[in-house]
């Protein structure tokens, strides 16, 4: 056994710190708390540190999470969805109209009577997940055997969902959706602290995190990112793999629907349109590369908390709100920037 | 892939022929890359394949890899002819490549590169229900890659190859080849961007691969060095295969004439 005289125990932890700061998810958790604290300390009667308040903002990010941490398999692997938005909004009306039609007659609907809602709620969710994914599919078939560019196929098919939400739905929100899946999930909370969506996601996203972190499937999604022409002469059959990240970007924007129509207990027909980017702004924010090949959930996961605080924080303090879009832009741009630099250095 | 069988069985046998690449053409766009281009390697040799820019060597290596597709030919490879060549069904036949831009994935670390696409994996959660990557073994096996091939300046295989110098990520890109070839290894240009030092590291590889009995093709420039290193040379002129002749039997100005065109006596193609 090796003893360690104080001094240099001490020196070995600050540097173990200063290490674990320099790694972007720490390093974003402390700027995360560093906000909490600094707008707890700021706000009147510190309303900010109230439990209902972070409990409340972590249920306003719970969706944009989700979506940063599927979002960061897609990035990892050098592409992009920029669809995401209108897959939700797509798939939050095929979950309603699936709940609603199979929740009871149409007359007992409208009167508010929902006789077999447990069979609707199943059909509603199995709907919306399986739309989602059919909508990451498409894309994934139109960038791997087609070979457009992700960036094209998905702004394209965000317009297309988009318009097939619309003609889904008359242009009109789905009516009588039953209001017990908002009072009864959506904004329910475990001990009266974390709500239930809440919960939902931190499971799927530490699914992600395994999957990523642990897994063949995680290190193939790196290396294609990084690689791909390393990848393909590795034997690994890439455009597969490719469909395969769209399938389940596609697949938690259907998760996602399902969350959304809970939560608010009606679908947001022209709701959704920025939440691509929001989603891949958290991403880059929290350390995973625009260029593929290196990625980190939980940066993400802790990033993507960002925008949230600040906006919470600023209504608090009574400063606008719109002073949000121009921190996260700055902070968006200055991500990008130090990612492109410790690329430099590294390569030099 | 079609064509003729090329050498029958026994024959092919009696010449422990192991890579058998025969009439192969290809063609890229207006191109006319490989124009019936015939290559067989025996176990346990070390055959040069040299000639002029844009002669084939490159391609031709590819097909016999896997990772460009033949028009037309005959691939062989153990015996077996390979009906629908890739780098998946080649690297299961035991053929490995260095390629000339490496094919690292410069984020990935040093074990990870040397595992992609055969990953270890051990039964993990939920009762062995749900597989995970095997890092220790990854990272003990390319340990022991990194010393069986001489390489003692990468301090730590879970460095990223990014991080590391050209000369390092070339001896990665053979120490992978090495590592998991169990019939051929094909190297392009393999110590084009190294030095004096960490090219003499790779002939040695080259030379510890065939004497296990492996049959290596190096394609290379350096005529000099392919003299003295190899068994063989094959000399490739506009995508054809013109010259096969015992290295022993040729100098400089012998293969420097094959590659221009004119004849050396003794030659055979």
């Amino acid at each position: 056994m090796t003893h360690l005289a104080p001094s240099a125990a001490r020196r070995g932890v600050a540097s173990a710190v200063l290490a674990a700061a320099r790694s972007t998810p720490v390093g974003m958790a402390l700027i995360v708390l560093a906000l909490i604290v600094l707008f707890g300390i700021l706000s009147p009667d510190r309303a900010f540190f109230r439990i209902s308040n972070l409990s409340t903002i972590t249920l306003n990010v719970a969706v944009t999470m989700l979506l940063a941490a599927g979002i960061t398999f897609v990035l990892a692997s050098g592409e992009i969805d920029l669809s995401i938005g209108s897959n939700v909004v797509l798939s939050t009306v095929v979950t309603a109209q699936v709940l609603v039609a199979l929740s009871g007659t149409p007359d007992q609907v409208r009167a508010g009577e929902y006789p077999t809602l447990p069979l609707g709620i199943a059909a509603g969710t199995v709907a919306g997940i399986l739309t989602g994914a059919t909508y990451g599919a498409v894309n994934g078939l139109l960038v791997t055997r087609l070979r457009i560019n992700s960036f094209i196929v998905t702004l394209g098919t965000l317009g297309i969902g988009t318009g097939l939400a619309y003609v889904a739905s008359n242009g009109v929100n789905v009516p009588n959706v039953p209001r017990v899946i908002q009072t009864g999930f959506g904004v329910q909370r475990l001990w009266g602290v974390i709500p239930y969506p809440v919960i939902v996601v931190l499971t799927l996203c530490a699914g992600l995190w395994f999957l990523l972190r642990a897994t063949r499937f995680g290190l193939r999604t790196l290396a294609i990112g990084s690689s791909r022409d390393a990848a393909e002469r590795a034997g690994i059959r890439t455009a597969r793999h490719v469909m395969w990240l769209f399938v389940l970007m596609g697949a938690l924007a259907g998760v996602a629907a399902v969350l959304d129509l809970t939560r608010f207990g009606t679908t947001n027909i022209g709701g959704h349109q920025t939440t691509a980017l929001a989603a891949i702004a958290a991403v880059v924010i929290g350390g995973t590369s625009l260029f593929g090949g290196r990625a980190t959930i939980a940066g993400s996961m802790v990033a993507s908390l960002i925008p949230v605080i600040l906006a919470t924080g600023l209504v608090i303090l009574g400063v606008p709100s719109f002073y949000q879009l121009i921190f996260v832009g700055l902070i968006l741009i200055a991500a990008v920037y130090v990612d492109q630099r410790r690329r430099e250095r590294m390569s030099a | 892939m079609v064509g003729s069988e090329g050498t029958p069985a026994d024959a092919r046998a009696e010449a422990g022929f192991v890579i058998e690449a025969i009439d192969i053409t290809r063609r890229y766009g207006q191109v006319q890359a490989l124009s019936g281009a015939t290559l067989r390697v025996r176990r346990g040799e070390v055959l040069a394949l040299v000639g002029d820019n844009g002669a084939g060597k490159s391609t031709l290596t590819k097909v016999i890899c896997g990772a460009v597709r033949a028009d037309s030919g005959t691939l062989i490879v153990a015996g077996e002819t390979i009906a629908d060549a890739s780098v998946r069904t080649l690297q299961q036949r035991g053929v490995e490549t260095v390629y000339q831009d490496l094919a690292l994935a410069p984020d990935l670390s040093v074990a990870e590169n040397l595992f992609l696409g055969r990953e270890p994996l051990r039964t993990g959660l939920i009762g062995g229900l749900i597989e995970v990557l095997d890092r220790r073994r990854m990272r003990e096996a390319a340990e022991a890659a990194m010393a069986a091939a001489g390489i003692t300046t990468i301090a730590s295989v879970d460095r990223p190859v990014r991080e590391l110098s050209g000369g390092q990520r070339q001896a990665i890109a053979v120490a992978r080849a090495v590592m998991w070839a169990g019939t051929a290894i094909l190297m392009d240009e393999p110590t084009a961007a190294l030095g004096t030092r960490q090219t003499d590291i790779v002939y040695d590889s080259i030379h510890n691969a065939a004497a296990r009995g492996l049959a290596v093709v190096v394609v290379s420039h350096d005529i000099p060095r392919m003299l003295s290193l190899a068994d063989r040379l094959a000399v490739m002129r506009h995508g054809r295969t013109v010259a096969v002749t015992p290295a022993s039997e040729l100098g400089l100005t012998d293969v420097v004439t094959q590659m221009l065109g004119g004849t050396v006596q003794g030659a055979a193609a």
